[in-house]
């Protein structure tokens, strides 16, 4: 019996061995024809870069405007830049053709389903303010602005989630923080729920929205075109055609957010609310407003412009 | 801040400036006398406050080329460089009002508000822009017509980002950053401000490369090892060639004293910024240069003449042009594959046999001990 | 040296046949920590864009110090050759030269012969053993090849470095000391030598790993470890199993031929 067991044992590991033999042989392959810059990645900053160059060149042949665009973004996606000044290094998000310094990495909101289709920087009919939306988007999830209660009485109860995760968060530190550089990165956003009878909170994107809104991408290649118009209203049914406007929320008589329970010390809700950004806005009102609510009506195409006069205007030192 | 290029924009955006101008530069006035009352501006060369906003990460958005536009200053890093003395407006000065207009590009060769100490004459990047136009990067040929593709000859910030100081302390052994006791000496006299610390930072950077070899590297990259750009202008991937080489493996394992692009492609103790085509008779990879280029006084010393023809950027899958390389690497890569799968057959084998000893094709008799011995006699000889 | 090392020696009443010299073990240790550093130090360099290249050069030193360790473990392997090469032709001096010139019969003739009897040296039964072994593998015969004190498969493992070295030394010593190379030579020969260098070690670097390891660690009778390359003696059954031709031999000049045991299997 034992010598059985040991001519089984035997026999398994001579097999494992011609099993590593046939794996040797596949690995030798290209580590002996591979030599040289020929087949060697050109950016060590990224670790997949070997496949997407291929990608790349393939696309740039194409020397089509359009596929350039995407093949730059292959490249810059999750690149880092590094800057070692010797006694410490910067290691930041590598954003192409920016001048000043970042300083830092962002992580993305991998929980939000709006931006699984809407990107992160998704404001930008609204010129003039756009970037100042964007700069919302950053901390405050796009239900808090563009899904408000419909029922007369009904209020939303707001709180923060972890932007990577999506789990409901205690108010973050960074809020209170002296540090300037870091006043809106605090890793997490702020959303509206409900807080049920039992005095437990539901963010409104619940698991259940976020599930179904996955499933229709996952699946809406099996829909006609006329089924996907329709889960498309379905899953912008709350969305409110008029956003919250900027002055919900700096005003300091009622605004919308509840700064001092998410968090905000009192020094900064005086900022939000005072005099520099709620008078701000009272101009941006008046202003820029009426066009904002009209969103894209002045916006024309505009035809391209012949290679030298970009060029001409790009090459400004 | 915005950095804003295009002209549609600022059709849509005049139309709202021109009504709007006055009450605007109203407003600018109150929001200026606001700001100092919502706390003292953290840094003078922020007089308008710009941070109020900029200070946000998230203040970005896509313009209409699909670039992501990054409107966030990180104040801790913008005071550690040379700019930090120069105020938002010397650089983005079309901005003059709060909230503004998109912004225009920023040029660097106007005259800023500081004095140059040597000349008193205001300070201006000027003088580079008039080398980098000589060099093979202007983006005019000698009869001052435009070259092909003139869009991908760089500008400052092509490789320029926002300079940081890398200061050197020397005071007990060289190392990176300020000596606080080295700072102490100058501050006896040099009391007032940051005035004693900006100047040692500044000297001490100059006094090495203020960007380490592999950013470098990767500055050039930038363009150079864009297939596209190889392609539009007929060049090799002399990125990739590049950190095949002793030199750039050194580099990429973080050495600072090896050669990067700019120690063999920069006439020594020239501007980094007058970078010729080899064919040029000045130029430091002119063949008739390379050999004091190697040998200059920093790298090579040395070496003999004869060190001009090694070959630095070798592409191993060009034949015809290094035919050396590449068949000398096709021996060795047959050699190995020879070698390697003979015994990988041979080991596969042995081990197959294992499986079923007793097994055979062909039976034969057991050997006795006599003719294994008198098989392995018969080669000794005696 | 038959007097220090018996041709077999008894441990615990069982046999164990006499392989290596003190001074031949400390030599492969020498040679095995040589390369194992070289390796460790210049297979990243190589592979300088793999994630595991720059963490392994770290650990190895950095760029400051692992090219230092490189060049000091190829020094050494220089030296060990030179010593090997010394070794050998003493040995072959003590073993066949003295004997010949003793009998005054040393002539062209006498000395190519004896040189070739030199137990590393291929000769016509490497030849019939391979052809053997694989008659064996492929199941046409019952019979393993009976190796005799030197397999082929040994000869080539101790032929691999011994023609490794000359080739990896030199191009690395034109390599460290490129300045003072080009007073002499072009500088295109830098260009040949690096790939003779890194090449040439990528070979032994995968033989090593694979055949080599194969005979003294992966083998199922040897695995973990085969100890021949401490205690120098092997065991009667690895005996059996790789050298049986020498294990007849040496039996029978023991006066042990009833006691031989037949080949069998593995």
């Amino acid at each position: 019996m034992l010598h059985l067991i040991k001519t089984i044992i035997n026999k398994v590991y001579i097999i494992f061995l011609m099993c590593f033999t046939v794996w040797y042989g596949f690995f030798l392959y290209p580590v002996i024809w591979g030599h040289g810059g020929a087949d060697h990645d050109v950016d060590p900053t990224a670790a997949t870069e070997a496949n997407v160059d291929a990608e790349i060149a393939a696309l740039l042949n194409e020397a089509d405007m359009q596929e350039e665009q995407f093949a730059s973004a292959l490249r810059e996606q999750g690149r880092i830049a590094t800057t070692n000044l010797g006694y410490m290094v910067v290691e930041e998000e590598y954003v192409q053709g920016h001048f000043h310094h970042v300083g830092m990495t962002v992580e993305p909101d991998d929980s939000s389903l709006c931006i699984r289709c809407h990107g992160a920087i998704p404001h930008d009919k609204a010129k003039a303010i756009r970037a100042f939306l964007n700069m919302h988007a950053f901390y405050v999830a796009c239900e808090t602005c563009h899904i408000q209660p419909k029922t007369e009485g009904e209020s939303w109860a707001f709180r923060w989630y972890d932007k990577k995760s999506g789990e409901l968060i205690s108010n973050p530190p960074g809020l209170t923080s002296l540090d300037k550089s870091m006043y809106g990165n605090y890793g997490a956003k702020i959303a509206p729920g409900r807080i049920s009878s039992s005095g437990q909170f539901m963010f409104l994107n619940d698991e259940k929205e976020r599930a179904f809104v996955e499933k229709y991408l996952q699946e809406k290649d099996r829909l006609g075109s006329t089924q996907q118009s329709k889960m498309k209203k379905v899953i912008h049914r709350r969305i409110d055609e008029d956003p919250l406007m900027c002055d919900g929320c700096h005003n300091d008589t009622s605004p919308y957010l509840p700064y001092d329970l998410l968090g905000y010390p009192k020094r900064r809700k005086q900022d939000l609310v005072g005099t520099e950004v709620a008078g701000m806005v009272a101009k941006y009102q008046e202003f820029y407003m009426p066009k904002f609510l009209l969103p894209g009506d002045n916006w024309k195409p505009e035809a391209p412009k012949p290679a030298a006069e970009k060029a001409e205007e790009d090459g400004a030192y | 801040m915005g950095v804003l290029p295009n002209k549609m924009l600022h059709s849509t955006a005049k139309r709202h400036t021109e009504a709007f101008a006055a009450l605007l530069a109203m407003f600018l006035v109150i929001f200026m006398l606001g700001g100092l009352t919502w706390t003292a501006p953290a840094q003078a060369e922020d007089e308008l406050n710009c941070v109020l906003c900029h200070k946000f990460r998230g203040l970005s958005r896509i313009d209409e080329e699909g670039r992501f536009r990054l409107f966030y200053i990180n104040e801790n890093l913008f005071m550690k460089g040379p700019h930090k003395r120069v105020m938002c407006l010397d650089c983005h000065r079309d901005i003059k009002k709060i909230p503004h207009d998109p912004a225009e590009k920023v040029n660097c060769t106007v005259e800023c508000h500081l004095t140059e100490p040597s000349s008193k004459q205001n300070f201006t990047h000027a003088p580079v822009k008039e080398i980098l136009d000589a060099s093979v990067h202007s983006k005019y040929d000698k009869e001052g017509n435009l070259k092909d593709y003139p869009e991908d000859y760089p500008g400052c910030k092509d490789c320029h980002e926002q300079p940081l100081y890398r200061p050197l302390s020397f005071f007990k052994g060289e190392s990176a950053g300020i000596s606080r006791r080295g700072l102490s000496r100058c501050k006896s006299c040099h009391q007032t401000g940051d005035f004693a610390e900006d100047f040692y930072s500044h000297v001490t950077s100059r006094l090495q490369k203020t960007r380490e070899s592999r950013e470098i590297v990767e500055t050039c990259a930038k363009c150079h090892a864009d297939p596209a750009f190889q392609k539009r202008h007929g060049l090799d991937n002399v990125v990739a060639s590049y950190k095949e080489t002793f030199h750039g493996k050194a580099v990429t394992f973080g050495s600072d004293e090896t050669a990067d692009c700019m120690d063999c492609h920069v006439v020594y103790g020239e501007s980094v910024h007058s970078i010729e085509s080899h064919t040029e008779p000045t130029a430091s990879t002119h063949k008739n240069n390379v050999a004091a280029t190697c040998r200059n006084e920093e790298c090579h010393v040395k070496a003999g003449e004869a060190i001009a023809s090694y070959q630095v950027h070798t592409d191993y899958s060009n034949a015809e042009k290094y035919p050396m390389q590449y068949y000398m690497l096709k021996f060795f890569q047959g050699l190995m594959a020879a070698v390697l799968y003979f015994f990988i057959i041979v080991i596969f084998l042995e081990l197959l046999r294992r499986l079923f000893p007793n097994f055979c094709f062909i039976k034969e008799k057991p050997t006795d001990a006599k003719s294994v011995l008198q098989n392995s006699s018969s080669e000794k000889g005696a | 040296m038959s007097d220090r090392y018996p041709k077999i020696n008894y441990r615990n009443g069982k046999r164990f046949f006499f392989r290596f010299s003190l001074m031949q073990r400390v030599q492969h240790i020498i040679l095995f920590s040589c390369v194992i550093t070289l390796g460790l130090t210049g297979f990243p360099q190589r592979y300088y864009n793999e994630a595991w290249a720059e963490p392994l050069f770290t650990f190895m030193g950095g760029i400051e110090m692992a090219p230092q360790i490189h060049r000091a473990a190829g020094v050494v392997l220089i030296c060990l050759f030179f010593f090997h090469t010394g070794y050998w032709m003493y040995l072959f001096y003590r073993n066949k030269l003295k004997p010949l010139i003793k009998e005054r019969n040393l002539g062209p003739g006498t000395f190519f012969k004896a040189f070739m009897s030199m137990e590393m040296m291929p000769n016509a039964k490497d030849g019939r053993d391979i052809v053997q072994m694989f008659k064996y593998l492929l199941y046409l015969s019952p019979k393993p090849p009976q190796y005799d004190r030197i397999c082929w498969k040994e000869k080539f493992d101790y032929f691999a470095p011994y023609w490794g070295i000359p080739i990896l030394g030199p191009a690395g010593l034109a390599l460290w000391f490129r300045d003072e190379f080009t007073q002499i030579f072009p500088g295109w020969l830098l260009n040949a030598f690096y790939i003779m260098h890194t090449d040439e070690a990528l070979l032994a670097g995968l033989f090593l790993f694979f055949v080599h390891w194969y005979n003294v660690h992966y083998a199922p009778e040897k695995f973990p470890l085969g100890t021949v390359f401490l205690t120098g003696y092997l065991s009667e059954a690895d005996m059996i199993h790789e050298h049986y031709a020498e294990y007849v031999e040496t039996m029978t000049e023991q006066g042990l031929a009833h006691e031989i045991k037949p080949q069998g299997h593995h």
